[in-house]
């Protein structure tokens, strides 16, 4: 259950995080980012780094305790074999070449004490039981001593061949009024007594004073917080910078395990603190010189070593965040300040575009610049585009109700009412009335072709009373066109012109017609006369924009306004079509596109189609 | 100002402090380790030191190691507590951080001490208001050595000598050695001597003396007088040790000097840098003189005199 509760709330914790993220700035993404990839990577390498000092420093202490402990060493193995010359010279100078029956070596043991009694503490030849024969400078043995029961007496007798060198310990054999108690480190030595001709066994003992070793030991100066002890084969400590404390009791020391040490540097814990020991064998005793190193002499997370690479770290990180935060201010600023200018684009504000930055944000400056110049250009376009549209629209509309054709047609409905044409009069009003419904369409401008149609028939009805059937019209709705749209009043100017221009001259056989039919996905309204027609070059500059108004005798407006119209209003593609021959017709042919009712609805709404 | 800008700002402050930070601490760290010697003053109860030779030398290895400086100051009249009082006050006067204690009188220096607080650590004797008192459990010694004693008893008076006059912490040994002759099984019969009545000691066959001063002199009065009594007594100083050996001191209750003044400089050190610790008692072995050569008893009775002076 834990678990489970743990694993979901790193998810959540996760999921936060991600959320975040993603809702970060451009600028705190790369400075953040950076920023921690430069202190992971500034981390690993000060880790490595002091990793690498940890092992040569390492190295390096154990290269300096081994080089003390050979200088220790050679000190000591320098005292040790002057204490065995002294031993020696006291055997082969003196034991050797006394006999005890005829003198004593007492003379020339005072000598040679005299002359090393700085290291010595007493000379002493003993014979087989353990009587004194000789001893300088103490000459009288304490009445309850026993030489022959010590441990170097023994260690003499029983092993004739070698010098023996005791551990350290309080020579209680003599009997000294001055200092009854003294450290010493004996060496003895089986040796051959002569008395009287005859030889016999005895020992010599050479006790060395504890100072000594003590100052060989204490020449060497180990590194920071390192010592050196030195220990017998046992373990037992034959001196030690902190000897005292350890034998109160106070302190303790790893002797006994560094006694099984092989020479070399080994990493030890003891009491918790982990050391470089470094061990030596000194020659001849089977001593061991142990030099110790705290690891925080070596060791790389020791307090200052470790501060101090924690303040490069910091440092380093300061100095990254520092240039991130900077380089990444120079990044997203521009581009802030372009999103900026971009709402305030959209709020309708003329505002300038800054191409500041880097390359890329003055390129993406360039571009929105650009597009906005661009949009601007389009949208002028437009509001041009529609102004002419509504012009166009508006200049039709001001044609139906073209003042000259509405008093001609009123007059002829006077006309025809005085004349008694009642009939004629009625259906005269009747078209023009729906010829105006038609024209205004509820203010639409997309309508059903009938209703276009129907406008068409209607004028046509109203021109031939007044133009007394000088032609005759035939308008038709061709299969497939029945519930098609299309743009109202575009057939009306077109008729107008047929008549006006087409039907100049004509007497009785004028015929106009308008045909509407499908053409794949386009809506064809062909608009013929057999009029006087034109050269095909005229016809063609009919449509030309830059082609000057003229005002015709017609209703005033001309067909280049009907093909803007369906220009502006479904594009380029579409429009009239003008063939004409001089004296034998003109024929207008009306594209559009084939609208259903939906997308009639939808243009009307200003979609594109 | 943004907010991205606040938390830049405030990354950036915190690195530049860790920096700072880690800077600085070394630099504190270093002026703590150069800190001054602390002076230290030893008030003696002798007239000169060489009772306490040994422990000096764990003094001046703990001074040593602890970066402190003493100063040792002996009285002109032994076990004058007044003087001693008087010493401690001119001591804490002078600018002692603090100071280190044989008492010669506990009450003189109590008085001294609380119109002058300083840290005190007492050698022995414990005195209110002291930082800390160095020294064995005293009725346990005073015990464990009648038990020494009653071992070898086969019957006598067994007398007792006081010597709590000048030495205040015998009192307890003495107490201690007391109860436990009166605990023994049988009748033991027990008479407490004021210190100093020797003739008193003629023909005893078993005494006890409960300080130093007090064993080594019995030991050389039954030496010179020729007396035969056995002597139970303490310490570990070289006399005592010798009048061990010799066969004039039957058993000696000992601890180690040494430890006791290197522990007692110690605890003053630390108590100039308020974080004394609770002293536990010194430990002690009762000694006889056919063991005097023990391994242990050698490095217990005979301190390595180092060359060095330290």
């Amino acid at each position: 259950m834990e678990g489970g509760s743990t694993v979901t709330f790193f998810r959540r914790l996760t999921a936060q995080w991600g959320e975040r993220y993603r809702k970060m700035s451009i600028q705190m993404v790369l400075s953040l980012s950076f920023t921690a990839v430069a202190a992971a990577g500034i981390l690993l390498m000060g880790v490595s780094l002091i990793w690498r000092f940890s092992s040569a420093s390492e190295q390096m202490v154990a290269e300096n305790s081994q080089r003390m402990l050979a200088q220790a060493n050679m000190n000591l193995d320098s005292y040790l074999r002057r204490m065995m010359r002294i031993a020696d010279t006291v055997y082969y100078r003196v034991i050797k070449n006394t006999d005890l029956a005829e003198g004593s070596y007492t003379d020339a043991l005072g000598l040679l004490y005299e002359e090393n009694r700085d290291d010595l503490v007493s000379l002493a030849v003993f014979d087989s039981q353990g009587t004194a024969v000789s001893a300088v400078p103490l000459t009288t043995l304490k009445a309850e001593a026993r030489p022959e029961e010590n441990e170097w007496f023994q260690a003499a007798w029983n092993n004739m061949e070698n010098l023996h060198f005791s551990s350290p310990h309080v020579q209680n054999i003599f009997d000294d009024p001055d200092s009854p108690y003294r450290w010493v480190v004996s060496l003895s030595h089986h040796v051959e007594l002569t008395r009287d001709g005859v030889t016999e066994g005895g020992v010599l003992l050479v006790d060395m004073g504890f100072s000594g070793i003590e100052q060989v030991c204490r020449d060497v100066t180990p590194a920071r917080g390192g010592y050196l002890y030195l220990i017998d084969g046992d373990g037992e400590l034959i001196y030690h910078p902190r000897q005292q404390l350890i034998y109160a009791g106070l302190l303790e020391e790893n002797n006994r395990v560094a006694a099984s040490y092989r020479d070399g540097s080994h990493v030890e814990k003891f009491q918790g603190q982990s050391r470089q020991v470094t061990v030596k064998t000194v020659g001849y005793t089977g001593w061991k010189l142990v030099g110790v190193a705290p690891a925080d002499s070596w060791w790389a997370s020791s307090s200052q070593l470790f501060l101090f690479g924690l303040s490069l770290l910091c440092f380093a990180t300061f100095l990254m965040a520092f240039l991130n935060f900077l380089i990444s201010a120079r990044i997203s600023d521009p581009i802030r300040r372009l999103e900026r200018s971009v709402k305030e684009l959209e709020s309708g504000l003329d505002v300038e575009i800054e191409e500041g930055g880097c390359y890329e944000v003055q390129r993406l400056g360039h571009a929105i610049r650009s597009m906005v110049s661009t949009m601007r250009h389009l949208m002028d376009d437009i509001i041009q585009q529609e102004g002419q549209k509504r012009r166009s629209e508006l200049e039709v509309l001001q044609a139906q109700i073209n003042p000259h054709f509405l008093y001609n047609t009123l007059d002829s409905v006077i006309w025809m009412t005085e004349a008694g044409q009642q009939a004629e009069a009625i259906q005269m009003v009747t078209s023009l009335a729906r010829f105006f419904r038609i024209s205004l369409s509820k203010g639409k401008n997309i309508i059903p072709l009938s209703d276009e149609l129907e406008h068409a028939r209607h004028y046509m009805n109203i021109q031939q009373i007044r133009f007394k059937n000088r032609f005759t019209t035939r308008i038709e709705a061709r299969e497939g066109t029945e519930e098609l749209y299309t743009l109202k009043l575009i057939v009306q100017p077109i008729l107008e012109n047929a008549i006006y221009h087409g039907m100049a001259g004509a007497e009785d056989d004028g015929a106009i017609s308008v045909s509407a039919y499908r053409e794949g996905d386009d809506l064809l309204i062909d608009v013929a006369d057999n009029g006087i027609g034109m050269p095909p070059e005229v016809a063609e500059s009919l449509l030309d924009p830059d082609r000057p108004q003229v005002r015709t005798g017609g209703s005033g407006t001309g067909v280049r306004n009907v093909h803007q119209r369906i220009r502006l209003t479904f594009g380029a593609g579409y429009g009239l079509t003008i063939f004409s021959e001089p004296d034998e017709g003109t024929l207008v042919r009306i594209r559009l596109p084939a609208l259903t009712r939906e997308e009639a609805a939808r243009c009307q709404q200003g979609e594109v189609l | 100002m943004k907010k991205n800008n606040v938390v830049e700002i405030a990354i950036l402050s915190v690195l530049g402090a860790l920096v700072v930070l880690t800077l600085v601490i070394p630099q504190l760290l270093r002026e703590r380790s150069e800190s001054r010697l602390l002076a230290l003053s030893v008030l003696l109860r002798d007239t000169d030191s060489t009772g306490l030779a040994v422990a000096r030398q764990g003094m001046e290895q703990a001074a040593d190691e602890l970066g402190a400086e003493l100063r040792f100051l002996t009285l002109t009249v032994r076990n004058d507590g007044r003087e001693q009082a008087e010493l401690l006050r001119r001591e804490a006067e002078g600018g002692a951080d603090a100071l280190i204690a044989l008492p010669a009188d506990p009450q003189s220096l109590q008085e001294a001490l609380d119109k002058l607080p300083r840290p005190l650590v007492t050698l022995e004797v414990p005195v209110q208001g002291g930082t800390g008192t160095v020294s064995p459990d005293n009725e346990a010694v005073g015990r464990l050595l009648a038990r020494a004693l009653l071992e070898d008893w086969d019957g006598g008076l067994i007398l007792l000598l006081d010597s709590s006059g000048f030495c205040p912490e015998a009192a307890l040994r003495l107490k201690g050695a007391f109860d436990a002759l009166a605990q023994a099984e049988g009748e033991v019969p027990v008479l407490v001597l004021d210190y100093g009545y020797w003739d008193s000691l003629r023909g005893a066959r078993w005494v006890m003396a409960f300080e130093p001063g007090a064993t080594l002199q019995a030991a050389e009065w039954k030496q010179a007088e020729g007396e035969t009594f056995a002597l139970y007594g303490v310490g570990s100083s070289t006399a005592v040790t010798a009048q061990l050996e010799k066969g004039n001191i039957a058993a000696i209750a000992a601890w180690s000097d040494y430890a006791a003044g290197y522990l007692a400089v110690q605890q003053a050190v630390r108590a100039v840098g308020e974080r004394p610790e609770n002293l536990e008692p010194l430990p002690f072995s009762i000694v006889r003189g056919e063991d005097i050569y023990a391994p242990e008893n050698q490095k217990l009775l005979f301190p390595v005199m180092s060359s060095s002076g330290r």
